[in-house]
């Protein structure tokens, strides 16, 4: 198609792909899924009971991939089946996966406290209540969001793999994504922040989550409030950049024209991953330079 | 853990296979005459997720080292890659069955594989894999012929693989597997609230699949009727166990003092 | 019932390319930095993900670029390089901003606790660890690794996905053969090389157990086991998606 259109259609994916992973990374900040979670998990086992939504839906990438795949197929029947506008059913098919997702996140943390009982873990219903919805409104936003990037690689930029299995795909790579980035915000961060800033966390505090906040009990939205600042945005950039990048290449440089414009895409994907990687050795570099060791070289004193 | 008595792991294995054939043949033989019997292969479907729920719970509580949803995830890979292979074969009626034995036989070849090649040590790592196999197997069938109305390959194929359902049946069937074990994950997690969950996660799968049917308005509105009573009548005796196993069931509450805790 | 033999027959390359296919993505993930959810705690090295899903992650953005690529131009190739770049792409972006989250968010360098110097750079390692952690962040030696896993991962998820159009375009004696934008077959092949994709990830992290930091990990020593695992488990399945492929164009009517 056109590369003026394909330049628009890919911008607006990219940006519908950036919503996506920063509402991906801050549900899973409120529901502390995955990574985080554990030591969400942990924390009654050692003694500190807590005010914290314990949802555990298997893994961000598993969960993601649901609640993408149940919103396509409730969009797709609705476009096929009932005749619906794309638009109206795609949002109704991302109001059936949160919905589903709301269910999913209930029973995750009823049955994770249930199973603490022995701990003196006990289920507060009024976090439940207050959570839940949050949870929702922030599934319902990824969701559509990934809807509208899979919509519009078929039907606009004619990628031939089914509607579904592309949201299928996406809620995968995103769920991925928020894990490995958003995530560090708050487990290593916003979770831990009574210990000194700019250390991992040491093995002997496992377990001793914040669980008394700023101004009474620490509850996920607190949680969901500072990861907003910088985890949640940071992993919006990063899902963008995926979407937008993998994307991009391929639009530039149109494989169909030949082997050699196909090879060109390539390598440009090539360049952009050793600019990244050169990127990430200069930031080693600058922290190491500027934060300092934490040990003294004991070897080298004593050969001095 | 419980003093509950736990329903033996031979029982849920005759439950899940006995209930998925018998589900998946009736919707088979049952739906040229009327479409709206697929609803049949949703019942057996959740028969199929039940079994495989405990099936997971029972491998998973050994320690796989790398997190219950990657068994979930091998078990429904296996489980497509053999429906799709059985009924490709246009064997007609042998069809179901085949798929379903080529899944077990998959699946205890990978479950082989990992205990000589890979050197995994759990005792009952074979039997799982080869019963997770088949349970997801029967799941895609179940749900699979409730979308499509029948089991002719190109049908199954047009209504079921090219719309992207099967990644639908994929997801929400494996999750009625794995989530029941990872959500109730903890010390004093019991085998009939697993089970519940279970089949009300499976109830949502079955409300899915009967909206995503093809097989006509009668069809859709009864599987998703009787989709929304299996989840309906589970989470309520989900929430009743969960109350009977928690600590304390609270409106809401500050965290315990010293004293409770001692 | 469908003539198996005469499915499998001319299609013994192509069945060979998936089994070499999936034993790539098995050796591929022992090339991917997994944390963990220590990572996400700065408790390890790596990408805080399970090494499942980010293997899977991986793949699936490699397998997705294929397939775009594959409708517009069908040269192999093109194809492989752009399953190939598609999943390099997925990791770099997704390691650069967990970089920049773990610098800025948390305040630490990237080290790891496996080695006293990166292979690499010669960066003193130790020194920089925090007390009562196994490292944490991606030091250039695990970014690179990782662009190794990722090569490795989408080539072999890229060469399944195109053996398998490759069978079903496949010209049967009488039988009119499919093209390769037929949407069925793309999504039959698809589901196949996503599904294929998933087992082999799932084996090689039995064999990790949990997190590896990349090919200077001592772990890292144990991948012809998974390998070996991968291409036995990997012949069964590459049969089976070859029949099904192939038994569509005989079916007629798609």
């Amino acid at each position: 198609m056109e590369p003026l259109i394909s330049m628009g259609v890919l911008a607006l994916i990219g940006a519908a792909a950036t919503i996506a992973g920063a509402s991906e990374d801050l549900e899973s900040d409120v529901g502390s899924q995955s990574n985080a979670n554990s030591q969400v998990q942990l924390a009654p086992q050692m003694g500190y009971i807590h005010r914290i939504y314990n949802k555990a839906i298997a893994g961000e990438p598993v969960s993601n991939a649901m609640m993408c795949t149940i919103g396509s197929t409730g969009a797709l029947v609705l476009i096929k089946h009932f005749g619906f506008s794309p638009l109206f059913a795609l949002v109704i098919g991302a109001l059936i996966a949160a919905m589903v997702h709301g269910s999913y996140s209930v029973t995750a943390i009823m049955g994770r406290e249930a199973s603490q009982a022995r701990f003196k873990q006990p289920i507060y219903l009024d976090l439940i209540r207050s959570h839940t919805p949050t949870i929702m409104a922030f599934a319902f936003l990824t969701t559509f969001s990934i809807e509208v990037v899979s919509y519009l690689m078929v039907y606009s930029l004619e990628h031939p793999f089914p509607f579904v299995l592309l949201c299928f795909l996406w809620g995968v790579v995103v769920g991925s994504i928020g894990s490995a980035t958003g995530d560090v915000h708050l487990g290593a961060e916003r979770q831990f922040q009574q210990q000194p800033f700019g250390e991992g966390l040491n093995a002997s505090q496992s377990g001793n989550i914040v669980r008394k906040g700023e101004a009474g009990l620490r509850n996920g939205i607190d949680n969901l409030w500072f990861c907003s600042k910088f985890g949640g945005p940071m992993t919006g950039v990063s899902f963008g950049m995926v979407v937008f990048l993998g994307t991009w290449i391929i639009v530039v440089f149109d494989p169909a024209k030949g082997v050699a414009m196909g090879w060109l895409s390539n390598l440009l994907g090539l360049v952009i991953v050793i600019v990244f990687g050169i990127w990430n050795w200069n930031i080693e570099k600058t922290t190491r330079e500027k934060f300092g060791p934490f040990k003294e070289d004991k070897g080298e004193e004593a050969a001095a | 853990m419980s003093e509950h008595k736990m329903i033996p792991p031979n029982t849920l294995l005759a439950f899940g296979v006995v209930g998925g054939l018998v589900g998946v043949y009736l919707a088979y033989f049952l739906s040229p005459m009327n479409p709206t019997f697929v609803f049949f292969g949703a019942l057996g479907a959740v028969c199929a997720a039940v079994w495989g729920a405990d099936v997971v719970r029972r491998v998973a509580s050994y320690g796989l080292g790398t997190g219950v949803p990657s068994i979930g995830m091998l078990a429904l890979g296996m489980g497509i890659i053999a429906v799709l292979f059985g009924l490709s074969l246009s064997l007609g009626p042998a069809g179901p069955l085949v798929a379903l034995i080529v899944s077990c036989v998959i699946g205890a070849i990978v479950g082989i594989i990992s205990v000589k090649v890979v050197g995994m040590t759990i005792p009952i790592m074979v039997s799982a894999t080869t019963q997770i196999a088949g349970a997801g197997a029967l799941l895609i069938l179940g749900l699979g012929i409730v979308i499509a109305g029948s089991l002719d390959y190109a049908v199954f194929v047009k209504e079921v693989v090219t719309t992207g359902f099967i990644m639908m049946i994929y997801i929400a069937g494996g999750m009625a597997m794995l989530h029941p074990h990872n959500s109730n994950l903890g010390p004093d997690e019991t085998q009939d609230r697993l089970l519940a969950l279970s089949a009300e996660k499976a109830g949502i799968a079955v409300v899915l699949a009967g909206f995503a049917s093809v097989a006509g308005m009668g069809a859709v509105a009864v599987t998703i009727l009787i989709g929304i009573f299996i989840w309906y009548i589970f989470f309520g005796k989900y929430y009743a166990f969960v109350k009977r196993d928690a600590y304390k069931v609270v409106d809401t509450g500050m965290l315990p003092t010293e004293e409770e805790m001692a | 019932m469908i003539d198996i033999v005469g499915l499998i027959a001319p299609n013994i390359l192509w069945i060979i390319a998936i089994i070499i296919g999936g034993t790539l993505i098995s050796i591929s993930v022992h090339f991917i930095p997994v944390g963990g959810a220590p990572a996400a705690m700065a408790q390890a090295t790596g990408i805080g993900t399970g090494t499942v899903m980010l293997a899977a992650g991986a793949g699936i953005a490699g397998i997705i670029a294929a397939g775009a690529v594959m409708n517009l131009n069908q040269d192999i190739s093109v194809v492989l390089g752009a399953a190939a770049v598609g999943a390099m792409v997925m990791l770099a972006a997704t390691m650069i901003v967990a970089t920049w989250i773990y610098a800025y968010g948390v305040g630490v360098m990237p080290v790891s606790a496996k080695v006293k110097y990166d292979p690499i750079t010669k960066y003193r390692q130790d020194l920089y660890v925090s007390q009562g952690t196994e490292g944490h962040g991606i030091p250039t030696v695990a970014y690179v690794s990782a662009c190794i896993g990722g090569l490795l991962g989408g080539l072999g998820g890229g060469l399944a996905y195109y053996a398998l159009m490759k069978v079903g375009t496949y010209a049967y004696a009488g039988v009119t053969p499919l093209e390769v934008g037929n949407l069925n077959l793309v999504a039959i092949v698809a589901t196949f090389t996503i599904g294929f994709f998933f087992i082999n990830s799932v084996i090689p992290s039995y064999n990790i157990v949990g997190t590896i930091e990349g090919f200077h990990d001592p772990k890292f020593k144990k991948w012809p086991k998974a390998a070996v695992a991968s291409f036995l488990a990997s012949i069964p399945l590459g049969i089976a998606a070859v029949v099904a492929v192939g038994a569509l164009a005989l079916v007629g009517g798609l």
